[in-house]
């Protein structure tokens, strides 16, 4: 079986990403990964986190013009790559697959289908 | 915006300015500030500046820092695993030369590590007392210990400098008896109520501001309080002490090891007129000053002249039979003084003011140079072996470098493989020294234990001179070796041998050199010990055997001498107030004629039977004789005494003590030696002791009966025992034979010759270690030329020669550099003792040079001599 190496952590990240579509730097990442999911993260984790992705190639960066908000520095904007986003969709196939063949017993409560 | 006039905590800029990468700065600095300004909005300024704190130090993470290039630094990871793989292989390839190299770096280490162990602990004393600093001893002029009564009392009324006083004496044994049970404790002092504010004490029950304040009070360590009283608290119990009552008010913590005095017990002064009152003229005790913060020891010493006139000087004046101080010193009396020394200085500048404790610069001195010697040797051992080696491995250097090593790179290298070798060695030392330490004890006198040497500082202290030594000792092999020229190398054209073989050869010579010097102070150091166990003493010291106590017989004691004179064993006996070899105290006389002259004598009070006890010679006169009424105020002198005198016919001259009795000299002895033999025989005095023990004054002194007895001497002990048991109930019998306690003075010079002993075997041992290597490799390069040589016709004898000939020259010149520095240092060692070997004989030089060379004869001889007789063909058949 083909193996992405994907952190969960990384999934939920580059997920952000494709979301933000052309406005993804760290900030607004961490802001939406807050928005999104209720997850307080340290800046630092975030920009771990989309070096690593972008060292795997899921990610590209460039460097945008410089902002009043940032002391006049510029930001760093990220886009999913092709790889990116293979990646995502074979990460979603592999997950739906594997949902689907959970067998249809109720267990009373629904706890375990969330995981 | 009015958000964006903020500002964020300038240190974080400036952490993220030092470690962050420039390609990564901008960005992150842009986001902590986009951060910043929005939390300031939201959250206010100070959790907006504490957040951008926070954010910074979390963007502590390796990818980001400065200077760790990731790329570069995995490949130095990878070079540095490369280097161990392959000094692990070049180490276990050359099993000999790495054993060798590992086991005598661990001799020299494990060497180190205990004399470092006991130089800290040395330097380590007092210095837990608080304000150390301004605590001083006052000695009496430059280094008297015993100063009079009143002085510190009269010092802190008189000078603003001096904060705080203690009078302390002692330290003595006592004898306790608890509910019925006796106690023989040591290491008693007496001491003034303010002891708890000069030293650090810590009280465990009891007032310490009380503690001392009432007579017959007595203050016990905890170990003592256990011993004492088991299961309960000690406050407030009593204990006897011969016949009087002595109340527990306080228990104190033990004290620490490294004290200049070290107490069990301490007690009030008895008296309530010793606290108060005083005299001037009888030192009878130790001063302790504590300074206020910021005085200087030079402005109490300044005032102390003064001082000594104002309250000493007319004592003095009446003592002399002076009319005024000034006549006094214009008569050339003594103008007296008081210094102040530090107490922390006690232990180790000023052993003789310590209370007990046998601390010495001079051993720290002593020890630091063996250790370092010790570890020079060693290290040259390591150094000459690497260098010695390298043609082996002149080949991988050559590849290493063609494959694009830097010379940083093989120095890196080989550093790393002497480090490794030296962790090696301290790991094995660390072994070493357990093993040793109660040996080591013994040698330094000292009672360390094994946590002591796994001591976090020890440790420390171990491992920088592991860095230290794998350091210097690599550095050599490293630069020489990482600077071959890579051609010639892979060639193999490197000079045979390898390495400066001047250099070699000279690192040798100071091996030898060094063991040499050591092997001759061990000689010179046992010569004078036997010297001294053989000098004639003036009597036979094995002969007598001293009674010690006898003070407490009181009015058995005829009785306990009746009993003694009729055993067979025992041919006669005298009651002294001290005995010879212990300590003797001075007293001051003067003649009495028109300008009477001061001296000062060693004073003795013996029974008349001295003379024929102790088995001395009369040289002019007679004895004092106990059946002559009329001999109440006369003394006999030695003959340094007379010669101190200057009288030319002494007998009848008359001396006096300043308090209206005359002593009239009756006789002179001969010369004996009454101390230890470190010092010349000194002025003596023998005055009368009655036959109850009464002295001057009627003052009681019997304390000390000695016998001289024949025969089984072991019988006789145990004779003198039961008689003495069958009267004296609380006090254990105590005796000394008078040889016993002349050696006993020597103590620390047997054990010099003992750290010599040791340490000259070490330092050969390490040295013949290396030279067995280096001899084995020197003989492997000239195996060729043996072989030529055999086959042309020299015999085994020369061709054995030629190799041995080589070392002797390096013991040699050894000998040349070890014979004046050990004769300029030995000299100064033998200039202690009043009676010394004569350090020119030859004898003691050329015994220590011929044992090197033999040894190291014998360490090369027996590999030349294998390499010579061995099969030529098979050396030469690969040519």
């Amino acid at each position: 079986m083909q193996r992405i190496n994907l952190g969960e952590f990384e999934e939920l990240v580059l997920l952000i990403v494709a979301i933000l579509n052309d406005n993804a730097y760290g900030i607004s990442v961490m802001e939406e990964i807050e928005n999104q999911t209720g997850r307080k993260v340290n800046i630092s984790a975030v920009h771990s986190a989309l070096d690593r992705l972008e060292s795997k190639d899921f990610l590209k960066s460039e460097v945008g013009g410089a902002t009043n908000e940032r002391g006049g520095r510029r930001k760093r904007f990220f886009t999913v790559t092709v790889a990116g986003n293979k990646a995502l969709n074979f990460v979603r196939e592999q997950r739906n697959r594997l949902h689907e063949q959970i067998p249809n017993i109720d267990f009373g409560l629904n706890q375990y289908a969330s995981i | 915006m009015p958000q964006f006039d903020h500002e964020p905590p300038k240190w974080a800029l400036w952490f993220l300015q030092l470690y962050c990468k420039p390609r990564v700065r901008e960005i992150i600095e842009g986001d902590a500030y986009e951060l910043f300004y929005k939390r300031v909005e939201t959250e206010g300024l100070k959790v907006a500046k504490r957040k951008f704190g926070w954010d910074v130090l979390r963007f502590f993470r390796p990818k980001y820092i400065k200077g760790l290039e990731d790329i570069n630094s995995l490949n130095n990871i990878v070079m540095f695993k490369n280097y161990f793989k392959i000094s692990v292989r070049s180490l276990v390839r050359q099993k000999f030369y790495s054993i060798i190299n590992i086991s005598g770096l661990s001799l020299g280490l494990a060497a180190c590590l205990l004399i470092m162990l006991y130089i800290t602990n040395e330097l380590s004393y007092d210095n837990f007392h608080k304000d150390v600093d301004r605590i001083y001893r006052i000695a009496n002029n430059q280094s008297g210990q015993y100063t009079p009564a009143r002085l510190g009392a009269q010092s802190k009324m008189e000078f603003p400098e001096i904060e705080e006083v203690v009078r302390l004496t002692g330290p003595y044994d006592q004898t306790f008896k608890v509910n019925n049970q006796i106690f023989k404790e040591s290491e008693g002092f007496t001491a003034d109520s303010t002891f708890h504010k000069i030293f650090t004490v810590q009280f465990l029950e009891g007032n310490p501001d009380q503690a001392l304040t009432e007579p017959n009070s007595i203050v016990l360590t905890e170990s003592l309080a256990v011993k004492l009283f088991p299961n309960k608290e000690a406050y407030g119990e009593l204990i006897t002490v011969s016949g009087n009552s002595l109340k527990v008010t306080g228990v104190v913590a033990d004290p620490p090891k490294n004290t200049h005095f070290h107490y069990n017990f301490i007690e009030s002064f008895p008296h309530e007129s010793w606290i108060t009152v005083g005299n001037w003229t009888g030192n009878n005790f130790f001063t302790y000053a504590k300074l206020v913060a910021g005085a200087t020891p030079e402005s109490v010493e300044a005032r102390y002249p003064d001082f000594v006139a104002k309250y000493v000087g007319p004592d003095l004046v009446q003592y002399t039979g002076h009319t005024s101080y000034e006549e006094y010193l214009a008569e050339g009396g003594r103008q007296g003084t008081f210094t102040l020394k530090p107490m922390k200085d006690l232990h180790l500048y000023y052993p003789h003011m310590a209370l007990g404790s046998q601390g010495n610069i001079n051993n720290v001195y002593i020890f630091s140079a063996v250790a370092v010697f010790i570890l020079l040797i060693a290290s040259i051992n390591f150094m000459n072996l690497s260098t010695a080696r390298s043609a082996a491995r002149s080949k991988e250097v050559g590849m290493r470098k063609v494959l694009g090593s830097r010379r940083t790179q093989l120095v890196y290298q080989f550093l790393v493989e002497s480090m490794m070798i030296s962790v090696l060695a301290m790991i094995l030392s660390m072994g070493l020294a357990s093993l040793v330490l109660g040996g080591f004890n013994e040698l330094a006198n000292r009672n360390f234990s094994y946590t002591d040497l796994l001591a976090p500082s020890t440790l420390f202290l171990l491992f920088g001179l592991v860095l230290i030594v794998g350091l210097l000792a690599g550095s050599y092999p490293a630069f020489y070796l990482s600077g071959f020229n890579p051609l010639r190398a892979l060639k193999g054209e490197n000079k045979a041998g390898g390495g400066n073989v001047f250099l070699r050869k000279g690192l040798v010579a100071f091996q030898f050199a060094i063991s040499i010097f050591l092997i001759i102070s061990t000689m010179i150091v046992f010569s004078q010990l036997r010297f001294m166990g053989q000098q004639k003493l003036g009597f036979q010291p094995e002969q007598i055997m001293v009674v010690k106590n006898t003070g407490l017989l009181r009015e058995k004691l005829s009785a306990f001498k009746n009993q003694l004179l009729q055993k067979p064993n025992i041919e006669s006996l005298t009651l002294t107030n001290q005995y010879v070899s212990s300590r003797i105290a001075d007293w001051g006389y003067s003649t009495v004629e028109d300008n009477p002259r001061s001296f000062n004598l060693m004073n003795m009070f013996t029974t008349d039977d001295f003379l024929e006890t102790m088995g001395l010679e009369l040289v002019e006169g007679r004895f004092y004789s106990n059946d002559l009424a009329s001999d109440s105020a006369v003394a006999v002198i030695n003959e340094s005494a007379k010669k101190e005198l200057g009288f030319e016919n002494v007998i009848g001259k008359k001396v006096s003590r300043g308090d209206g009795a005359d002593y009239t000299i009756v006789g002179v002895v001969k010369d004996f030696n009454y101390e230890s033999l470190k010092r010349s025989i000194e002025p003596l005095i023998l005055r009368r002791m009655f036959e109850d023990g009464r002295m001057e004054a009627d003052w009681y002194g019997g304390n000390y009966l000695s016998l001289k007895v024949t025969g089984n001497f072991g019988e006789t002990v145990k004779q003198v025992e039961s008689e003495w048991n069958a009267m004296v109930q609380d006090e254990p019998f105590d005796f000394v034979f008078l040889d016993d306690s002349f050696n006993s003075l020597y103590e620390e010079e047997r054990r010099f010759g003992k750290l010599f002993t040791v340490s000259s075997g070490l330092a050969i041992a390490i040295a013949c270690l290396g030279l067995f290597a280096l001899a084995a490799f020197t003989l492997e390069r000239r195996r060729k030329e043996i072989a030529v040589r055999k086959v042309i016709g020299a015999s085994v004898k020369s061709l054995t020669m030629l190799v041995v000939s080589d070392f002797t020259k390096l013991v040699v010149i050894g000998a040349l550099i070890a014979i004046p520095v050990g004769y300029w240092i030995m000299q100064d060692w033998l200039a202690t003792f009043a009676y010394q070997i004569n350090i020119n004989n030859p004898l003691l030089f050329v015994v220590p040079v011929v044992l090197v060379s033999v040894i190291a004869w014998l360490t090369v001889g027996f590999q030349s001599v294998k390499t010579a007789t061995s099969n030529p063909v098979k050396a030469l058949r690969s040519e």
